[in-house]
């Protein structure tokens, strides 16, 4: 244990090292962030390639018009359009006389937008079905392979054979020195015959060790039957959680709205991703791909920006498969619990792709039951019980969901 | 062996006890197959050949071993199969609805009306999906109730029978086609001066009046006939002589003090029963009051209405004038009005009675009458208008639009097609080729007419003879309205999409006529802007009246009250009713709660539904009483030949106490022939036993003649006869002059007796001692009351929890077999007349007294008691479980786990309410059990919060727990206790009489609290001490016992 506490340590200490040269390395090379500048001030209204979203596609607007024009138009798209600029009236009026806001960038900011444009247009060129760039996808962390372990074998093994072969020498040497003739041959069937003679104990050990190892994973295996826990099967769509909780801090009933009222948390439908994605038209993953799938379920054409008559639904691979048998109502726990999301479902923020994080047998629900106190405080519902409890049980005495009857059938079960 | 004789008490002894309460007939004959069945309570067949595949003597069988084999091999494969789950896929929607959230139920006012029925109602959808119907409380008739009918015609939505698209010749067509050709022919009529009808029946609908009135303009020659099943022409005529308006007076039970029914089961069949139920049982509800009103019954057959009357008397349909005549004359003697000549009758006595208590009530009385003789409702007209009933309880004013068909016409629309002179018939909402009683007359006229057009939802009797279906939507498809009452409108809107390329038939018609409006919606909008939205002044844009009226499903004016002036020539009446002859062999036809008139006879839910009196489902039958049944040298079971004119039915006979003597019934809505998988060749036909007097169908026949058809039985299944509740007292009755002087009157409290000497059962207990007093109920403590004055038996609340917890139906040979799955049933038991008093009187020894009130009784007394699982605090089913399967939750539930249930059944065996259902099989996707749940639609009606059960475990009422856990959460996620009343359970919330009160026990203000302290309340079987979470209220009669009430 020890070492482990030195080893995180360790590590720790090394982390800051790094993420401190790294941030000051960042510091050093202070330029203008073109691809973030882009993202925070215009992929709102625009996007790097030549889809329409409120303004136009920006892919290749630098053979378009001249970089003096851009900063121009970028600073205050209305003067120019007053100038008189044809080419400028012509798209605000083509763009139904959306207005662009006026941007107090420097010049240099602009120009690491338009280069960053630029480069966006040559990168899609230069690989035109590259929907996925695999660099993206965050790395699972997988167990990593016991490497210590193995070698520590391997370098044992190895000794073992060396070592055997120098006894063998040198007991032959023994031999012949003191002149004794060369041992009989033993067959190895002979002689494990003999180590199991020799080592009778042992052997019972080992077995009775194996025999309840064995049973322990047998055990295990069945009881495992018809628990999914870690099920993380592929969706239709590749959407990340990651990137909209953990990076975008998008709360979780924004859109499982269901969960603070119903029984059913539910899947949003589509047209809450509208909510955002009508202007998001290109994830930083996958692209356009993904994204595609939610308007063909709309039917919707991104660039006409019109829905068609033949939406359809998505068809979401269910992850949390409670039996019929067993009642389960979201609000009651999210919002007269006031239990946390990740409490039963992990940590989503972190899930590039959903998978099943508790077991959800009849025991966890129990265990939490039992561990879990009632928020009684501020609930009027609960106010005359919570008098009569405390009396019960104590002033002290932690007020957990199974003194309240959180254990019976009938309220999981009917 | 009675499994509880440990503690004998009083009561079970019933000494305390003033009658003695028999399931049936069989058990007060002490029948033989009776006696075998009731000592062994669980005595369904075991299927353990079936079960492992093996035929009892089939040489072949299956040996052990290799049945052992195979269950090894099946282990190991399910194993294997297990350890793959399938992939599921999960479908948002594409667009979300903004108002739907997927989980939470959407609630949308609509309004049922199929020509017969009507109910203001809210629908349950979820996910888009109706799957549940209640009744709407902003609705001033029928005030939040429903009917049995109206909970199960959601069904009707997901029939799989139903047509899939237009058919022309019996074949597919498209509506393009069907459109051009009929609208060819309609071109064609018009152009020679044909004649076009539209036979429909009742409309209640003004703009679909409007828009009738539309076509008509375009094609003139159309001529709309107007025909109900169930006719009430007679009194329609009659209302038209007396008060100039052909039309049916709206009633007020609730203020009706003393009421007198000849023949009217008002609360379970007649025009509107939902709201005569609500209102009947407003002045039979004793909480807080000390008054209820009084209610004489004379009647041919033991109908819902007789069995809850304080008086019943038996007379024959024929009679009924008599007695009326009689009634009038009693009546006009004590008002001074001059008589009508009028005979005597074989009820006299009652007839004196009731006339003078109508006579104390003069003003809060009413009296009804089932007969279609229009003479006969001219008297009854002058009896109410002698009481000065006009104006309080009869209201001619704000008549009734339910019934408006006619015989007449009807008759003469049949002779019209059938000299072919009918160019083009249109048929909405009528089935005359089985419902008219001379229905092969029907469908000969029909092949002569030029072109019929059918607008039936599905290939019925009449619309197979049909040249076109053009298949109608389901009301909750349909947008529509309704005037059920004179001003008194509602709305009703569609509440899913069409399943089906089905189109309305008010815009078939709009199509055909090419009327200038979009749709039938536009068209509604319209006829309301024009003229409901004028008769209010409060909403000033027509946009905020619609919204609001569609919003809250009614609309409701006051009319002004005219001067009705009763103009009905009474002795005329009195001479030209008709009369039968007091002796020979009578019919009676009635209509059964669930089935009625027969329309929604393929809804499984309604079939399997018992009838509320002779508990019999699936199947009609020839009631008659069993000493009639004993003279003719009948059984139950029995098929007999009953001929009535040229008609000849063949039927079972069912021994039916109560029905008066020389008189068979027989209900109509069985014996369909085309109406699908659950209705086709159940039962027989009866409508055409109805007769034809004087150009009104007449629900009786005389001059019957009846034979025993040779060695022909048929089995009956019934739901009680089951489950005997081991001839203990469990109903607790007094009578109302008794309650007045001590309100524990018929509720004494059951005393054990014990070592220490005699002590009240509850105070005895394994469990709960002076320091552990037994298990806490800190938050909640669910409960239920259930007042025995107000359940009329009507069933609504055994649909409504068939619907709600997706409880399977199981079919005819089940429920023979004992293995009904209702989670709620209805025990009916019928009294004998013998009391203590009059046994002690006659100085009749304890055992001849208790022998003597064996005896069967001609016109027994009728008490009923929904009974569903009583949640006990010391459950008996509890503590038996060998897995815990069924455990007590700390809000006062019994709980049942089913995953948990291995099956035993200990539990179902030591409940002493016997309340627990076994699944013996898989009723879901079983070829075997072909219902609703075995299709894809049929399955849509599931509701998505409960489990559908499987095979192999044990189910019961969970007292809606869905419901609990769903309002508690609405509560907590509001930060505030539930309200009193914001949790029902589905039978409550369906009951129309309101008899059932769920509520929590734990809150001192609530109704359930407040009606568990009165001295009325009493748990069944106290005697156990398993210490109930329901309650029952002492039901009180009120009858006349000669003292001042």
């Amino acid at each position: 244990m020890k070492g482990s506490v030195f080893t995180s340590k360790v590590t720790s200490v090394c982390l800051i090292f790094f993420a401190l040269i790294f941030f000051s390395v960042k510091n050093v090379h202070a330029q203008p962030d073109g691809a973030s500048l882009f993202k925070a001030q215009c992929a709102q209204c625009h996007s790097t390639g030549s889809n329409k979203v409120i303004g136009p596609g920006l892919k290749d607007v630098h053979t378009r018009r001249n970089e003096e024009w851009l900063l121009k138009w970028t600073k205050n798209s209305q003067g120019v359009i007053k100038s008189g600029d044809a080419y400028a009236v012509k798209l605000y009026n083509e763009f139904n006389q959306t207005a662009m806001p006026s941007f107090a960038l420097s010049d240099d900011e602009i120009k690491s937008i338009f280069a960053y444009i630029k480069a966006e247009g040559e990168k899609a060129a230069a690989a035109p079905a590259a929907g996925a760039p695999g660099a993206a996808t965050a790395k699972a962390e997988e167990p990593g392979f016991p490497w210590m372990l193995t070698m520590i074998f391997v370098i044992l093994g190895v000794l073992y054979l060396v070592l055997g072969k120098v006894k063998e020498g040198l007991e032959r040497a023994l031999r012949a020195k003191q002149g004794l003739p060369e041992p009989i041959p033993v067959t190895s069937k002979q002689a494990s015959k003999n180590w199991i003679r020799g080592n009778k104990k042992l052997i019972a050990v080992m077995f009775v060790i194996f025999a309840v190892w064995g049973s322990v994973k047998g055990w295990n295996a069945l009881a495992g039957i018809g628990i999914s826990q870690n099920y993380a099967p592929e969706q239709p769509i590749k959407f990340s959680h990651k990137l909209h909780v953990g990076q975008n801090g998008i709360s979780c009933v924004y859109c499982h709205s269901g969960a603070e009222k119903s029984r059913h948390a539910n899947i949003p439908s589509p047209n809450v991703c509208m909510n955002c994605h009508k202007y998001v038209q290109q994830g930083p993953t996958y692209g356009t791909t993904e994204i595609a799938k939610i308007y063909a379920a709309l039917d919707y054409d991104p660039n006409t920006q019109k829905y068609g008559p033949n939406p359809k639904p998505i068809k979401w691979v269910q992850i949390h498969n409670l039996p019929d048998l067993a009642y389960f109502n979201h609000a009651q726990h999210v919002t007269v619990g006031q239990i946390e999301c990740q409490t039963c479902h992990g940590p989503v923020e972190e899930m590039e792709v959903v998978k099943q994080f508790s077991p959800l047998t009849m025991g966890w629900c129990i265990d939490c039951h039992r561990t879990t106190e009632v928020k009684m405080e501020g609930n009027a519902y609960y106010t005359e019980l919570h008098d009569k409890l405390k009396k019960q049980y104590g002033p002290e005495a932690k007020l957990t969901v199974d003194k309240i009857g959180g254990l019976e059938c009938a309220r999981c079960h009917y | 062996m009675c499994p509880l004789p440990l503690l004998i008490s009083d009561t079970t002894l019933h000494t305390d006890m003033e009658k003695k309460y028999w399931k049936g007939v069989e058990e007060l004959r002490n029948d033989a197959e009776f006696v075998r069945l009731k000592n062994n309570e669980f005595f369904e067949h075991i299927p353990v050949d079936e079960v492992i595949g093996r035929k009892a003597e089939s040489a072949d069988a299956t040996p052990r071993r290799d049945f052992l084999k195979f269950l090894g091999f099946g282990m190991a494969a399910a194993t294997l199969a297990a350890c793959e789950a399938p992939v599921k896929k999960a479908l948002p929607y594409v667009v979300k609805p903004e108002e739907i959230t997927p989980g939470i139920p959407n609630y949308y006012a609509s309004t049922f009306s199929d020509g017969h029925d009507y109910a203001s109602i809210l629908v349950k959808t979820r996910e888009g999906r109706p799957i549940k119907i209640d009744g709407n409380e902003m609705s001033s008739i029928s005030k939040g109730a429903t009917h049995a009918r109206v909970q199960a015609s959601v069904l009707g939505l997901y029939d799989n029978n139903r047509l899939r698209g237009p058919k022309a010749a019996g074949k597919d067509t498209d509506w393009a086609t069907a459109d051009k050709e009929i609208k060819a022919k309609l071109e064609a009529a018009v152009a020679k001066n044909g004649k076009i009808r539209i036979l429909t029946a009742t409309v209640v609908s003004p703009s679909t009046k409007a828009l009738f009135a539309e076509f008509a303009a375009k094609y003139p020659g159309t001529e709309v006939v107007t025909y109900d099943a169930v006719s009430f022409a007679g009194t329609l005529k009659a209302n038209e002589q007396s008060f100039g308006k052909a039309a049916l007076p709206t009633y007020r039970f609730d203020n009706a003090d003393v009421i007198v029914s000849v023949g009217a089961d008002f609360l379970s069949n007649w025009i509107n029963p939902t709201e005569h139920a609500r209102q009947y049982a407003a002045n039979r509800k004793l909480f807080g009051k000390k008054t209820m009103s009084r209610h004489y019954q004379f009647e041919a057959t033991l109908s819902v209405t007789g069995s809850n009357a304080d008086h019943r008397y038996k007379v024959k349909p024929g009679q009924y004038g008599s007695v009326v005549a009689a009634l009038y004359n009693k009546v006009a003697s004590l008002a001074g009005a001059t008589s009508i000549s009028a005979g005597n009758t074989s009820v006299d006595d009652g007839i004196s009675k009731a006339a003078r208590d109508l006579w104390n009530s003069k003003g809060r009385s009413v009296v009804v009458c089932g007969s279609n003789d229009p003479a006969v409702q001219v008297l009854i007209n002058g009896i109410n208008t002698l009481l000065g009933n006009y104006g309080s309880t009869v209201n001619i004013d704000m008549h009734s639009n339910l019934r408006q068909g006619s015989d007449e016409k009807m008759a003469a629309l049949v002779a019209e097609m059938a000299s072919g002179a009918v160019d083009v018939l249109f048929m909405y909402n009528v089935n005359p080729a089985y419902t008219y009683p001379d229905a092969a007359a029907f469908k000969a006229a029909l092949k002569k007419v030029g072109t019929s057009v059918s607008f039936a939802g599905t290939e019925d009797e009449s619309a197979s003879e049909a040249n076109y279906i053009c298949p109608d939507h389901h009301y909750l498809e349909s947008w529509n309205d309704a005037e059920p009452v004179k001003g008194m409108f509602s709305l009703g809107q569609p509440v899913i999409r069409p399943l089906f390329k089905t189109r309305q038939m008010q815009d078939s018609l709009i199509q055909w006529a090419g009327l200038p409006y979009q749709d039938y919606l536009t068209f509604i909008q319209g006829n309301w802007n024009k003229s409901m939205y004028g008769m209010q002044t409060a909403i000033s844009s027509y946009d905020a009246f619609w919204t609001k009226s569609l919003q809250e499903g009614v609309f409701e004016t006051a009319p002004a009250a005219g001067v009705n002036v009763f103009a009905g020539d009474v002795a005329a009446a009195a001479s030209s009713i008709v009369k039968s002859k007091t002796d020979g062999l009578e019919l009676v036809i009635y209509e059964k709660t669930g089935i009625g008139n027969g329309n929604q006879a393929n809804n499984p839910w309604l079939q399997e539904l018992p009838d509320p009196v002779s508990k019999v489902c699936w199947d009609n039958y020839f009631a008659m009483s069993p000493a009639f049944a004993k003279a003719q040298g009948f059984s139950q079971g029995n098929v007999i030949e009953v001929k009535a004119g040229n008609k000849t039915v063949k039927g079972p006979v069912y021994l039916q106490p109560g029905v008066a003597d020389q008189t068979i019934a027989i209900a109509i809505g069985y014996g369909r022939t085309k109406a699908g998988k659950a209705a086709d060749n159940i039962g027989v036909n009866a409508y055409e036993l109805a007769s034809m007097v004087n150009g009104t169908i007449h629900y009786y026949n005389t001059g019957i003649t009846i034979n025993k058809t040779v060695d022909e039985d048929h089995v009956l299944a019934a739901t009680q006869t089951h489950h005997t509740m081991m001839g203990r007292a469990i109903v607790k009755e007094t009578n109302l002059d008794k309650w007045l002087k001590d309100p524990k009157s018929g509720n004494p409290d059951v005393m054990l007796e014990t070592y220490k000497g005699k002590k009240k059962a509850t105070e005895m207990d394994l469990w709960a001692t002076e320091k552990n007093p037994g298990h806490d109920k800190p938050n909640h403590f669910w409960g239920m009351s259930i007042d025995l004055n107000s359940c009329i038996g009507c069933g609504s609340c055994v649909v409504a929890c068939q619907v709600e917890n997706n409880v399977p139906v199981v079919g005819k040979d089940e429920i023979n077999r004992s293995r009904e799955m209702h989670w709620i049933r209805i025990d009916r038991y019928y009294t004998s007349d013998t009391t203590k008093e009059s046994a002690e009187k006659d100085g009749m020894g304890k055992i001849d007294m208790l022998a003597k009130m064996e005896d069967p009784s001609e016109n027994p007394e009728v008490v009923f008691q929904p009974m569903l699982c009583q949640h006990c605090n010391h459950a008996p089913c509890e503590t038996v479980c060998p897995v815990a399967a069924t455990t007590h939750s700390s809000e006062g539930l019994n709980m049942m786990a089913y995953n948990r249930c291995v099956g035993t059944r200990y539990c179902a065996n030591n409940c002493p309410y016997k309340v627990r259902r076994y699944n013996w099989f898989k009723y879901s996707d079983n070829t075997q059990f072909d219902f609703n749940m075995n299709d894809d639609l049929g399955k849509m009606v599931l509701n998505p919060d409960v489990v559908v059960r499987s095979r192999g475990v044990m189910e019961k009422c969970s007292m809606c727990v869905q419901r609990i856990q769903y309002g508690k959460l609405e509560a907590k996620k509001a930060g505030r206790r539930p309200k009193d009343g914001e949790i029902n359970t589905a039978c409550a919330q369906s009951c129309p009489t309101n008899a059932i009160t769920f509520g929590d026990y734990n809150d001192p203000a609530s109704r359930l609290s407040a009606e568990a302290k009165d001295a009325r309340a009493y748990h069944v079987l106290e005697e156990l001490n398993v210490q109930p979470s329901i309650y029952y209220q002492t039901k009180v009669r009120n009858k006349d016992t000669g003292t001042k009430a």
